[in-house]
């Protein structure tokens, strides 16, 4: 039987800064992307009392708690953290999975000879935290991946909570099955629809009918009402190759000049084209996706001739895709992808314009690599009055190693 | 909130098992550092950067040393 925990930071961003400045600490905060901005994206346990909550715009979570102090965050910052955090808990197990910047996976199967049982080694593994960062987290442990993340969301903050093989059924048949990760609201709501709101209703809804209604996932639906998930924890390194590389910025403020959000396009694709050069990958696909001030998202994609990490080739696409588009209103969020991915073959181009041009944006590349991001760029992103800092809204996807570790400011 | 400087500084600083900033100048007036509230790191392109968010009993700021070009850095001050 596997062991698997779930390590949850509690507030991280929201708890860094209050490590980092005494004055905030048993304050009420809020963390936001920038200064400019006014979604909160983490709030501390003293502002959650007062119902504030990720996603609160700066003026509901300052009428929810009139002495909230609103902090610009730091990804470097909280980026770094992440990395440490990993560390110690590599300290305890070699599989470690970063499920986010402030969740991991930790697979501790059979190491109880050296750390004792599974609720030791995660209070060993909280200490750690405390003593080297200041830091609280909840801990879940469990026979999988699936009851561990549940477990951990049990006991919030500085939670440990275990359960075992032969509590499963029992916990789990009363249970509504938007608690269980990977079932959000939509889901819910349609399995509401069909009868079932708990998991011990969806462990017994029949599969045949879960398979009709929602295709190859209905089977793990029916998995997942009863506790059962295989699917392993995966070191940094072992994530197979990544089916795309993407950007996406919050802007500071919503933009509804079309030229500015081009200059977005176009450094978006710079970040896109350089990581995946970074990493020998090209793509075949480029999507855009933008979000409208009220949170309305949509993505629109463009297949190209020939595979391609070139910034141009990438900006080219998505930039013919917002031409041929009536913008509705203001723009909030702008992301470039590349997707339907390959490996780079080392085949030089036929002309010596691409060949000029390969060389070209390797010696960009190197630059960079060696000064810093956007030392040698596009002109028209310097252009005066571009503006085309982002909000630095750090993605969900990142990750602290491969293709998919973004470096951010 | 705090305030971005960017201004490069002196500072002298401990290196023992790692680096601790003690005291530092800052347009022309000393500063004690009196508690290491947070350290990380980073890079700027191959320049591994260290950052520390230090307080002199009154105010918050962050210093970041380049240990590629050996310099000191005062990012911001939050009063």
């Amino acid at each position: 039987m596997r062991t698997i925990m779930h390590l949850d930071m509690n507030a991280f961003f929201a708890s860094v800064e209050q490590r980092c400045d005494p004055g905030l600490r048993g304050k009420p905060i809020a963390v936001i992307g920038s200064a400019h901005r006014t979604v909160v994206t983490t709030a501390s346990y003293e502002a959650r009392k007062f119902g504030v909550k990720t996603g609160m715009n700066k003026y509901e979570a300052k009428r929810a708690c009139p002495g909230l102090i609103f902090v610009v965050g730091d990804n470097r910052k909280y980026i770094d953290t992440s990395i440490r955090i990993l560390n110690i808990l590599k300290d305890f197990s070699p599989k470690v999975e970063a499920y986010s910047i402030d969740e991991a996976f930790v697979e501790i199967t059979g190491m109880s000879s050296l750390f004792g049982e599974p609720a030791t080694l995660a209070s060993l593994v909280k200490e750690r935290i405390r003593g080297e960062l200041g830091l609280t987290c909840s801990i879940g442990i469990a026979p999988n991946k699936l009851l561990a993340k549940l477990a951990s969301d049990m006991q919030k903050p500085d939670g440990l909570v275990e359960i075992r093989e032969g509590d499963v059924a029992t916990l789990l048949e009363p249970l509504p099955v938007g608690e269980l990760f990977g079932i959000g609201p939509k889901l819910t709501a349609h399995l509401a629809s069909l009868g079932v709101a708990t998991c011990g209703e969806l462990a017994r809804f029949p599969v045949s009918i879960l398979r009709e209604r929602f295709g190859i996932i209905g089977e793990r639906l029916a998995l997942m009402g009863q506790g059962i998930d295989t699917s392993p924890v995966i070191p940094a390194g072992e994530e197979g190759e990544a089916k795309s590389v993407g950007h996406s910025t919050t802007l500071k403020r919503d933009i509804s000049e079309r030229g500015v959000i081009k200059r977005h396009i176009l450094k978006l694709s710079e970040m896109v084209g350089a990581r995946a050069r970074r990493y020998g990958l090209k793509g075949r696909k480029v999507t855009l996706t933008l979000r409208y001030h009220d949170f309305f998202t949509f993505s629109r994609q463009k297949t190209l001739a020939i595979p391609t990490n070139d910034t141009r080739a990438i900006y080219s696409a998505a930039s013919s895709i917002i031409d041929s588009l009536r913008l509705k209103s203001a723009i909030r969020l702008v992301g470039v992808a590349i997707s339907d991915i390959s490996k780079e073959t080392g085949q030089l181009d036929l002309f010596e314009d691409g060949i000029k041009r390969e060389r070209l944006l390797k010696a960009i590349d190197e630059i960079n690599k060696d000064i810093g991001a956007f030392t040698i760029t596009w002109a028209s992103i310097c252009d005066e009055g571009a503006q085309v800092e982002g909000s630095g809204v750090i993605s969900p996807s990142w990750r602290p190693e491969g293709v998919k570790r973004v470096e951010v400011r | 909130m705090a305030t971005d400087i960017g201004e490069k500084i002196k500072v002298m600083a401990v290196f023992e098992k790692g680096v601790r900033p003690v005291k530092f100048k800052w347009r022309g007036r000393v500063y004690p550092v009196k508690e290491i509230t947070y350290t990380w790191a980073s890079k700027e392109g191959e320049a591994p950067i260290i950052h520390f968010s230090v307080t002199d009993g009154a105010t918050l700021f962050e210093l970041a040393y380049n240990q590629n070009e050996l310099e000191w850095t005062l990012n911001k001050v939050d009063a």
